[in-house]
């Protein structure tokens, strides 16, 4: 059993405050306001009670990321689902949902399955697997979402492709009613985005980079809002970077549309002013906006519009990003630094919570997408992080347990990460070493 | 005076530097109207030349630079499409990098592909175009051919007409030419002359006829005809009836305006034959003028001083 004394517990599903902690039988066995050494010796049985001061740390209920990109399978070079989910324990991501645009694309039951196993295997975070929205991600067929969803897809997705055809669309949101699970649309006009390599503004234009305008964004946004309005399925809008789509989905909030949304943090601390011709690490798509488009997803994600930090962690081979900027692959790793970023930028200077980012990124993705997790409340799984505000780190490629390292950060020492991490009770990192559990032994 | 290894734009320069390549450039002139064009001064220099992107001017242009200084130049060939099927430019700049080069020139469809090369490289790098990034070179001779005409720039009104939002030579121009003090316009249609251009810091225009009067220098771009297919304008008729020059048109600038073109020239359609070929058209001044700067760029990187070939 594990007593962590005296820590700040941030528990977005409760309330958040200095509390000893008991983590006992893989669960939650108490979140309260000091205890006895007696009471702890009482609930330990005949348990051996590992002792930890949480002061100066602060607990989180373990971050859920509802945009990772693991690759496997079909793509190992760039990640593989036990690098990604090293990284994620590295990054205080005790679950993963992953995205489906591996090679082959998750269009099938087994293919669901082989993720969700290869993902018990690492031992590490847990894995969800997305499907896709349509075989073989063509935008045509949609796959067999029920079979899917038995064999443990958490929802479904094209991700990195839009479905342009506005008829599938809809299909897909009318029959995954059946499900239960939500569309997650990654919203983009192909021919407005078309050969474009960053935000179109001034910064681009300056550069002699093809631009991809805001509406290439909004254009799907509203589409898919309208079909969810329409068909009243459940929709997911991943990676929204501009701030007309942040006010399409208020407004389609208000309404009482089924919609939730996510922002990358990527979004969040950087604009297309940052952008140069050299750093490909910067590449990302959806791209980096303006500082108008920055600060009005700040407000969405305070006002609660967007629902969820979600990091989009698309690794990809150094080589890959080694060329010209308009010629390397989009796409950004996050699972690592994306937690000590938003806190070093956005909680540090007081314009983010602790609780609203535990809320965004654990509660949150929780919920929508029917996860455990999100809440220190007794009787939960213990899927914990302690952070520590104050712990220095600098991102290299040798302390990256991604097997990539496109992060803007790289070079840089980020300050505030997880010293410990617990997936169902098991510490899984432990003074930033990784503890993996044996194969098979745990969940599911 | 700041010493560099490579030339990759004109945003970076200082006024003063580009004076001094230009200043430079006027020696290497006088040596090739001489009958014997040839200097010892780069022997035993190699200059390789590396065109990812067809170019009969430009790269003729730097390899007679290249010879007049007594260096080496080698043609690596490279066809359009080895950008995506052949060697990345990263492994291409190792074994250049293995070859022992002294000063690669690159074009390339990719902007940045030249300070990419430039950052893996201890050889030099000039630019000779990048995607829709820069055209240093190009953009240095227009400027030694304004000036040789006009002298001081300061003040000077200088319209660039025609496809800006993708080309290169605009935006070297629109650099070079605000450091010297000219007074720059940028005119096209607004498919081809988007807002945000405005980053450019320079005055933006839909409207030719109205921004000519008192204009020292047109300079026609060239239309990249597949433009028309993108749908960025209907047709070339109406292009040329609202952006193409001709000499009636240019009496609206009421001056002995100078007309530039970078070449190679789409007759009838950005500029009239008339004018191309009349007094005012500076189109061969500019080859001529061309292989001079392109000598002072090679000459000031690879280490030279301004009185050697006096």
């Amino acid at each position: 059993m594990w007593w962590l004394k005296n820590v700040y517990a941030v528990d977005p599903a409760g309330f958040s405050g200095r509390r000893d902690i008991l983590i006992r039988g893989g669960k939650i066995e108490a979140n309260a306001e000091g205890l006895s050494p007696e009471e702890v010796a009482e609930r330990a049985g005949r348990e051996p009670v590992e002792t930890l001061n949480g002061e100066g740390k602060y607990l989180f209920p373990g971050l859920i990321d509802a945009h990772t990109h693991l690759r496997e399978p079909g793509q190992e070079a760039k990640e593989d689902i036990a690098s990604g989910a090293a990284a994620a324990v590295k990054g205080g991501f005790t679950s993963v949902v992953t995205m489906a645009n591996t090679e082959p694309p998750v269009d099938s039951r087994g293919l669901v399955e082989f993720v969700r196993a290869q993902g018990v295997r690492a031992g590490l975070a847990r894995v969800y697997p997305l499907g896709t929205v349509t075989k073989g991600m063509r935008g045509q067929e949609l796959v067999e979402m029920l079979d899917l969803k038995e064999g443990g897809a958490v929802g479904f997705s094209d991700d990195g492709h839009n479905i342009q055809n506005s008829e599938v669309m809809r299909l897909a949101l009318e029959y995954a009613k059946l499900t239960g699970l939500p569309i997650v649309s990654h919203s983009e006009d192909e021919n407005l985005a078309r050969g474009g390599a960053m935000h179109r503004g001034k910064a681009a234009a300056r550069l002699g980079l093809k631009g991809i305008p805001s509406s290439a964004e909004t254009i799907m946004v509203a589409r898919d809002l309208m079909l969810a309005a329409e068909t009243g399925g459940k929709l997911h809008l991943a990676h929204i970077s501009c701030r007309e789509s942040v006010q399409l989905i208020r407004e389609a909030k208000e309404r009482g549309l089924d919609v939730s949304a996510e922002v990358n943090p990527h979004h969040l601390l950087f604009t297309d002013r940052d952008v140069d011709l050299f750093n490909t690490s910067l590449k990302v798509n959806p791209p980096l906006r303006s500082e108008e488009d920055q600060e009005a997803l700040l407000v969405g994600l305070l006002d609660g519009t967007l629902d969820m930090l979600a990091t989009d962690h698309a690794p990809h081979v150094w080589e890959e990003k080694a060329r010209p900027f308009s010629e390397a692959p989009f796409g950004i790793i996050g699972l690592e630094t994306a937690l000590a970023a938003v806190w070093q930028q956005l909680v540090v200077p007081g314009k983010l919570s602790p609780e609203r980012l535990a809320e965004a990124w654990s509660l949150a993705p929780a919920r929508r997408f029917g996860l455990p997790g999100g809440t220190l409340r007794p009787g939960s799984p213990a899927d914990l992080v302690l952070f520590d505000p104050e712990w220095r780190e600098r991102i290299t490629p040798d302390n990256l347990a991604s097997k990539a390292q496109n992060t803007p950060f790289l070079g840089q020492e980020l300050r505030g990460f997880p010293t410990m991490v617990w997936v169902g009770g098991e510490t899984v990192l432990r003074g930033r070493r990784l503890y993996p559990a044996g194969e098979g032994v745990r969940r599911e | 005076m700041r010493m560099f290894k490579d030339l990759l734009g004109l945003e970076g320069l200082s006024p003063d530097e580009i004076r001094h390549i230009l200043q430079t450039a006027k020696p290497m002139k006088d040596v090739l109207l001489r009958p014997v064009k040839k200097l010892p001064t780069l022997r035993g220099k190699a200059v390789y030349t590396l065109f990812y992107e067809a170019s009969t001017r430009t790269k003729t242009s730097f390899e007679m630079a290249a010879k007049v200084l007594g260096a080496d130049a080698v043609n690596i060939g490279v066809s359009q499409s080895s950008v995506n099927k052949g060697e990345s430019l990263l492994d291409t700049a190792k074994t250049l990098q293995a070859m022992q080069t002294d000063l690669i020139i690159i074009r390339h469809s990719s902007s940045g592909a030249a300070g990419f090369l430039a950052r893996h490289l201890e050889a030099g790098v000039i630019n000779a175009g990048d995607g829709q990034h820069e055209h240093p070179t190009q953009a240095l001779l227009d400027i030694f051919t304004m000036r040789e005409k006009l002298g001081d720039l300061n003040g000077k009104k200088v319209i660039i007409v025609g496809d800006v939002l993708h080309s290169r030579v605009a935006r070297s121009n629109v650099w070079g030419l605000t450091k010297l003090g000219a007074e720059v316009v940028l005119v096209g249609p607004p498919t081809l002359l988007p807002p945000e251009m405005s980053a450019l810091g320079v005055k933006l225009s839909y409207d030719l006829d109205r921004e000519l009067p008192g204009a020292d220098v047109v300079m026609a771009l060239r239309l990249q005809l597949e433009r028309q297919q993108a749908g960025l304008f209907p047709s070339l008729r109406e292009y040329s009836r609202s952006y193409g020059l001709d000499r009636a048109r240019l009496r609206a600038t009421g001056k002995d305006t100078l007309i530039l073109h970078p070449g190679p020239m789409n007759r009838g359609v950005e500029i009239a034959s008339d004018l191309a070929d009349g007094p005012q058209g500076m189109v061969e001044e500019q080859v001529t003028n061309g292989v001079a700067v392109r000598m002072a760029v090679i000459y000031l990187l690879m280490g030279g001083t301004t009185n050697v070939v006096a």
